[in-house]
């Protein structure tokens, strides 16, 4: 029981929320990319959570706690390995001999979805800070 | 009837005034606690300072783990407030008690 521990796991859904908009925001900006430094066409990253059991924190509002709080965090970021979609583009300078070009696995419906779904989760763990907060509020106006 | 006085007489042993005696005092006075608790709140103040600044001088800080550690400074400012407060109006309780 941590009152500055529920703070603590929303703090870390929000930065783990921030950092997959991010990585979606990176998929829709490279949505045509054909030249990457890996060569070839640009390949769409998928963020990985994990859940993380967080440190005690020695502060005033802290007491006991029996187990940990299980705060998020990004695993890792992987790459998309489905088929990259060719185009018939002959005037295209990375077009192949016979006239195709390869274009990132990034499918723009997909990508707005996941933003809203980010968007959406990020509103929901600030709503949870917001409720740590007022929570902490009122039981100090226990005293008073 | 002496004999029923006397009996109500508390018994010597039975007045345990070491619990009152403040050289039996146990643990942190009221100044010591206080004391830690400002420092607590100092080091919290400190983190908001350094992550607040670290989003202006846009170093990568979070914004959010900055606003929350405003939050968290504020927070604790606010309950260590409410228990001086507490304190200090129930020492004025007792300094205007009249004998």
């Amino acid at each position: 029981m941590n009152l500055f521990g529920m703070l603590e796991v929303s703090g870390s859904a929000l930065a783990a929320e921030r950092w997959r908009a991010e990585v979606v925001s990176a998929n829709m900006a490279n949505a045509e990319t054909t030249r990457t430094p890996q060569g070839g066409a640009y390949r769409r990253q998928l963020v990985v959570f994990r859940a993380r059991p967080l440190p005690r924190f020695p502060v005033l509002l802290a007491s006991l706690q029996q187990k940990p709080q299980e705060g998020v965090r990004v695993d890792r970021v992987v790459t998309d390995h489905t088929p990259l979609p060719r185009r018939y583009e002959p005037g295209h300078p990375d077009a192949d001999a016979a006239g195709y070009v390869t274009y990132p696995n990034v499918n723009p419906v997909m990508e707005m979805t996941d933003l809203l779904s980010a968007v959406r989760a990020y509103q929901l763990n600030a709503a949870a800070v917001q409720a740590a907060k007022s929570m902490i509020q009122q039981s100090l106006q226990i005293l008073s | 009837m002496n004999g029923a006085i006397s009996s109500l007489r508390i018994l010597p042993a039975e007045i345990d005034t070491a619990a009152l005696r403040p050289e039996n005092e146990s643990g942190a006075g009221f100044r010591e606690v206080l004391h830690s608790a400002i420092d607590d709140i100092q080091q919290l103040e400190g983190q908001a300072e350094t992550k607040v600044a670290g989003v202006l001088q846009g170093n990568g800080a979070d914004v959010h783990s900055a606003m929350i550690a405003v939050e968290k400074a504020d927070l604790s400012f606010q309950l260590m407030m409410q228990v001086r407060n507490k304190i200090v109006s129930a020492y004025q309780e007792i300094s205007r008690m009249q004998f």
